[in-house]
């Protein structure tokens, strides 16, 4: 949900918004070279088979700072100029799961939750009793489990998971905001610079008016 | 209401002054970026080179391409025609052959017509631009006006022997 | 040589009496407290709004197939294209909470009242051109939320007497919200802030002509104006900074907290959003909209209160000056409708359960309620306070008041006497 209305929420009197957002792990979103370029690579091999990230091209990827030689063999040889779009067609994924699968170009922010929502999604598979897969965060999902978490209960096995599902976390959030790093950076300038001419303005504005005690 | 100004002196004069600079240099700082967005964006730059397959040209045929919007004409030129280019200066604007290829064989220019921008069309040996009736030789130099240029020669690179790529030296 | 170019213009153009009339020479109630800083502000958010809309406008595509596309392509790709449409966003909000603020401090101070009368209702009118600018811009990115969004208000037309269907038909140019509502929300979200830039000139004939009120809420004597320049535009720039800190807080830090993440998803007609929310700033308006169970009078109760605003000059007939300043019931009053807002506010927000519709109405109530007590509060607060006894200064203005209505009574009835 939007973040700014619920912190006034909070301070108001609801604690209806916040219940939702509770259920939701924890992630801690990197912003490293490597840890995104492991969320790629593992994204490629698990997800990318049905899911396109047509707004992301091979070309972006590379400009990012990932290895060469990789992006290349996950265009499998095509212009990186292309998007990365999936393997597999709409239709037949409609065909294959009854559901289109979306676009995660920018699905970190299309979720209330952002990367936690997704984060617990990728690790919220269970077997339901019925021997079926379900999903904790998603229960009508049509998607299988793609990381393979159900049925683990090696911590070590588990925690590998986990940590897949944070790269590819990571790699989401960045494709959804690839700008933030530029963004953040201006963003100390902008207000470094703002702060200094508010107090100039203010010694300004002072000495201005006190023009008037010394004339009335 | 109608009080006189009172001077504070040097201090406050420096004070203002060294306000407006500085709020003036973020007002201009802030044009930066609105200036800056009307600039090619990123998906249009990533578009600036063309990749050219020569293998299919046939000597004497010429092939136009598209680069950052613009033709590009290819022509793949015969002895003969590289030894008629090679005889003169051209007339207009006189520059040797020598200097607008790479490879005698091919020619490689735009094709904008130096004097108003139309394109021109491959007529006999050379150019002609029907919009005002300017005449280029087979290596692109102008002989017949208006036009006052010779058409220009965009930056290329071989990167083998039947592949091009304009737009990068 | 500059003083040659200024003479050279005056002879032809009233620049220097301009500037000394509207400037230098515009007397300014030297006790305007920060508050009134707010006009200036809002006056800046529309410059920016319109700078940042122009130059987005060159990039932006108004076609259902492409738009969310053309959005994610400044975001990504266009220089600075992500500054210019955060700013876009965010001084959507910001110029929601500088108006808000303004019209809050003109009900407070009780501003409203003779001769701002007019002053107020150009105000009035710029909320409403404001709110449809912002509800047509919300279409734009065509994500989820704009498409739902769009579709909802569009469908409050529906109330229009005997033509209702037709009216929401012709608005969308479309059995739906589609592609035809899409461009031509695109053309007058354009056009529209053209017309509030001409209803801002018109707001400012109309101030500079009764000029500002001021805390005290009595006109001040003639020393006690000093020129708007340099002292208001120090203060003003002063004010400015402080606000471009907090909006640049939020273009670069926290830009997303105030877009809905399902807008993220492009707009899907075969499905609903399971909560769909209008901006926060229409939250109140559409909490009352929820809270009556009757379409059209939902529709009536939203757009009167929206319009309750522009009758303060009728319902608040006391004669005590500085608005809530010296009046105990009236400050009570609004800060309880505040309270009330932020309540409204709030239903506006959460899902819709049976809880939430009684606190609503309730609310609602409340809001329509305190308008209509106010001719009745004011009267009864005005005679208890002249028992009680009011400040000296407070006392002679009323008295002048007084005197003023009685001569100018008289004067009249001397006038029709002649006549007849």
């Amino acid at each position: 949900m939007n973040t700014f209305l619920k912190m006034a929420l909070l301070f108001g009197f609801s604690l209806h918004a916040v219940a939702h957002e509770a259920a939701l792990e924890k992630v801690s979103v990197a912003k490293d070279v490597p840890s995104i370029e492991r969320g790629a690579e593992t994204l490629m091999g698990a997800c990318h088979s049905c899911h396109s990230m047509k707004y992301i091209k091979y070309r972006d990827l590379i400009k990012f700072g990932m290895d060469k030689k990789k992006v290349n063999e996950w265009s499998g040889g095509q212009s990186l100029d292309l998007p990365l779009l999936a393997q597999m067609s709409e239709n037949d994924a409609v065909l294959a799961f009854g559901k289109a699968p979306p676009d995660l170009s920018v699905m970190t922010k299309a979720r209330d939750g952002g990367p936690r929502y997704v984060y617990s999604y990728l690790i919220g598979y269970y077997q339901t009793k019925d021997g079926l897969p379900g999903n904790h965060i998603y229960p009508e999902t049509k998607m299988p489990d793609p990381l393979g978490i159900i049925g683990v209960t090696d911590e070590k096995q588990l925690s590998e998971i986990h940590g897949k599902a944070r790269d590819i976390v990571s790699f989401l959030a960045w494709a959804a905001d690839p700008r933030e790093e530029e963004r953040l950076r201006l963003g100390y300038y902008v207000l470094a610079y703002l702060f200094v001419l508010t107090v100039l303005l203010y010694f300004v504005k002072n000495q201005i008016w006190a023009r008037l005690d010394r004339i009335s | 209401m109608g009080n006189e100004m009172v001077s504070d002196g040097d201090r406050r004069d420096f004070l203002i002054k060294l306000t407006s600079v500085v709020g003036g240099a973020g007002v201009a700082a802030t044009c930066v970026p609105f200036v800056a967005s009307m600039n090619p964006s990123s998906d249009v730059l990533a578009k600036a080179e063309t990749e050219v397959d020569l293998a299919d040209i046939t000597p004497g045929a010429m092939r136009t391409v598209a680069w950052q919007g613009k033709p590009v004409f290819i022509l793949r030129r015969t002895p003969e025609q590289i030894q008629s280019v090679s005889a003169s200066n051209g007339v207009l604007d006189p520059q040797p052959d020598n200097a607008r290829v790479q490879n005698p064989e091919w020619l490689v220019v735009i094709g904008v017509c130096t004097h108003m921008g139309c394109v021109p069309n491959k007529e006999g040996p050379g150019w002609t631009c029907h919009c005002h009736g300017s005449q280029y030789d087979d290596s692109g130099r102008v002989v017949h006006g208006p036009a006052p240029k010779n058409l220009e020669v965009p930056p290329y690179k071989f990167l083998a022997d039947n592949k091009l790529v304009i737009g990068r030296a | 040589m500059f003083a040659n170019v200024i003479n050279w213009i005056d002879q032809r153009f009233p620049l220097t009496s301009f500037v000394k009339h509207e400037l230098t020479g515009y007397p300014t109630p030297r006790n305007l407290s920060y508050w009134w800083n707010f006009g200036f502000l809002a006056g800046l958010v529309l410059v920016l709004q319109v700078a940042t809309g122009i130059f987005l406008a060159m990039h932006y595509k108004a076609d259902a197939a492409t738009a969310f596309d053309s959005i994610q392509h400044i975001m990504r790709d266009v220089n600075y294209g992500w500054l210019l449409r955060y700013m876009h966003a965010v001084g959507a909000s910001a110029f929601f909470f500088v108006i808000f603020v303004h019209m809050a401090r003109t009900l407070y101070y009780g501003s409203y009242r003779a001769p701002r009368e007019l002053l107020w209702w150009t105000g009035q009118g710029l909320l409403l051109l404001l709110m449809a600018t912002a509800f047509m811009g919300y279409l734009l990115p065509w994500g989820q939320m704009s498409f739902w969004g769009a579709t909802v208000i569009t469908n409050l037309f529906r109330a229009t007497p005997f033509i209702g269907d037709d009216v929401v038909i012709w608005l969308r140019g479309d059995f739906t919200v589609g592609d035809a509502t899409l461009t031509r929300f695109f053309a007058l979200h354009y056009l529209f802030p053209f017309l509030i830039i001409g209803a801002v000139v018109i707001h400012l004939v109309a101030l500079h002509t009764v000029k500002s009120s001021n805390p005290s809420g009595i006109d001040l004597a003639h020393k006690d104006n000093i020129p708007f320049h340099p002292y208001f535009t120090a203060k003003d720039f002063y004010g400015l900074g402080i606000f471009l800190i907090v909006y640049s807080v939020f273009v670069f830090f926290m830009p997303d907290s105030l877009i809905e993440p399902a807008n993220n998803i492009p707009a899907n007609p075969m499905q609903t959003p399971n909560h769909i929310v209008p901006e926060w700033y229409f939250l109140p308006f559409y909490a009352i909209l929820r809270s009556v169970p009757n379409m059209v009078g939902g529709v009536v109760a939203m757009g009167l209160s929206v319009m309750m605003f522009a009758f303060m000059p009728f319902l608040d007939r006391s004669r005590i000056p500085g608005g809530a300043h010296y009046r105990p019931i009236f400050k009570l009053q609004f800060y309880l409708f505040m309270i009330d807002m932020l309540v409204l506010g709030w239903v506006g927000y959460v899902p819709q359960t049976s809880s939430t519709t009684i606190i609503g109405q309730i609310a609602t109530l409340c809001y329509f309620g305190s308008f209509f007590l106010i001719p009745f509060i004011s009267r009864v607060e005005e005679r208890w306070l002249i028992k009680r006894g009011l400040p000296q200064e407070v006392m002679t203005l009323i008295d002048k008041e007084k005197k003023e209505i009685a001569e100018r009574k008289l004067k009249n009835s001397q006038r029709k006497g002649g006549k007849a």
